[in-house]
């Protein structure tokens, strides 16, 4: 009998406070490595707040949150190469090319510029490598950073509205992203339908029952 | 090293692109001494070596502020902060790469602005020591640029960042002003001050290691949400 994947994501009673408001109320959730989970609610649920904080850009207020056994905030420099964070905004330079951005984030990571190339072509964007994301679509915007955060093939993706922009093509690619990604993913999305996956729905900074 | 380096290229391919600090700088630096020279009509020579000297040094911070203004202000404007900061770099390099484009930046300012204090100023045989004055200017660039870019990650997390940067920036930059001007009256009229320009020097260069040490332990910290 085969063991269970160990957790590879723990949240226990985690609490982030934007002044007096909680974002996060106590949430608790467990995500298995491999494993694909896909936050919903509607607007202010908490699901870009509970993104951050595991993308270590915020700290938690209160409860227990832990990635491949690190604790955060406390172990944050341990968790940050193990994700690939893409968030409302792109997260990119936009007077840097394509290339260039992707250079940036490879050299950030410990990565060589080579592994550059095969996340453009991933995400189609070989042709337009030379091209200043500025100049770049919405949706080709979107799909330098999905390449930004599989560059380095992070054990935890963590994906905010990811299909934000993307037309039909776009969307097969990330949905052929996450079928060859080995490692977990949590995605924050108002399209649940279009990801096969595990749901957990948030309702003012909770789980909703 | 390799973080510091990735995030310096990118800090200069940026104003190589944008052109947004070096050509403001050096246009706030020739309408400054332009005005100053033209706008009072002479007085300040007739002011003597110091007040035209302090000018400079004004002249120098001021010029030193447009550029940390704008320091951050892609991360912050297109949201780019959260990518860099869940990169696992030290965030000191963050902070070492912005102060060494922030040097950068001065350098090519100063090379303009110097010749111009000269011709401007000193038309009358009165002539600084240029290795003393370009070590002042050096290890004063390194102290406004460490200390501004640690001040700038501070202010780049709140609202009132340009009103805040200023306030918080100026107070901090008294001491280094002061006694650059001392440093450079010294070289160019040694007999009018008692005081010593290696001392002056050697001030400025702890003031670098103190802001420096400082910038290094706590911009982890000011760039924490």
């Amino acid at each position: 009998m085969s063991s269970p994947e160990p957790a590879l994501v723990v949240c226990r009673g985690l609490v982030r406070r934007f002044g007096e408001r909680a974002a996060l109320d106590g949430v608790s959730l467990e995500l298995a490595a491999g494993e694909t989970l896909l936050l919903t609610g509607g607007n202010g649920a908490g699901k870009t707040t509970l993104l951050r904080v595991l993308a270590t850009v915020l700290r938690p207020h209160a409860g227990a949150v832990s990635v491949a056994g690190h604790e955060l905030p406390r172990q944050a420099r341990a968790v940050r190469p193990l994700i690939g964070y893409v968030g409302h905004e792109p997260l990119v330079y936009p007077s840097l090319t394509a290339l260039e951005n992707l250079e940036l984030y490879a050299s950030l990571h410990g990565r060589s510029a080579e592994s550059c190339r095969p996340a453009l072509a991933m995400v189609g964007l070989e042709r337009r490598r030379n091209d200043r994301a500025a100049d770049l679509s919405r949706g080709m915007r979107q799909r330098l950073a999905l390449a930004r955060a599989w560059l380095h093939q992070p054990a935890l993706l963590l994906l905010d509205e990811p299909t934000a922009g993307l037309d039909g093509e776009g969307r097969e690619l990330l949905n052929g992203m996450l079928d060859e990604h080995r490692g977990a993913a949590l995605v924050a999305t108002h399209e649940p339908d279009r990801f096969a996956g595990r749901e957990l729905r948030l309702r003012d900074g909770r789980v909703a029952a | 090293m390799r973080a510091y380096r990735a995030l310096l290229r990118k800090d200069m391919l940026l104003e190589l692109r944008g052109r947004e600090l070096v050509p403001a700088m050096l246009a706030f630096v020739l309408g400054a001494l332009l005005l100053v020279r033209f706008g009072l009509g002479g007085e300040t020579q007739a002011g003597g070596t110091r007040a035209a000297t302090g000018l400079l040094w004004v002249v120098v911070v001021f010029t030193s502020l447009l550029a940390l203004v704008r320091s951050f202000a892609q991360e912050r404007e297109h949201g780019i902060w959260d990518g860099i900061l869940s990169a696992p770099i030290d965030r000191a390099a963050i902070w070492a790469a912005r102060s060494t484009a922030t040097i950068a930046f001065l350098v090519i300012t100063q090379a303009v602005a110097l010749p111009l204090f000269w011709l401007f100023f000193l038309q009358d045989g009165r002539s600084p020591s240029l290795w003393v004055l370009a070590c002042a200017l050096l290890l004063a660039d390194l102290g406004v640029a460490m200390l501004g870019s640690l001040l700038a990650g501070l202010a780049s997390q709140v609202q009132a960042r340009e009103v805040l940067l200023p306030v918080l920036f100026l107070p901090f930059a008294v001491p280094l002003v002061t006694v650059a001007v001392r440093v450079t009256v010294n070289t160019i009229s040694p007999q009018t001050s008692g005081f010593s320009t290696f001392e002056g020097l050697g001030f400025l260069a702890l003031y670098d290691t103190i802001f420096g040490l400082l910038g290094w332990a706590l911009f982890e910290y000011v760039v924490e949400d």
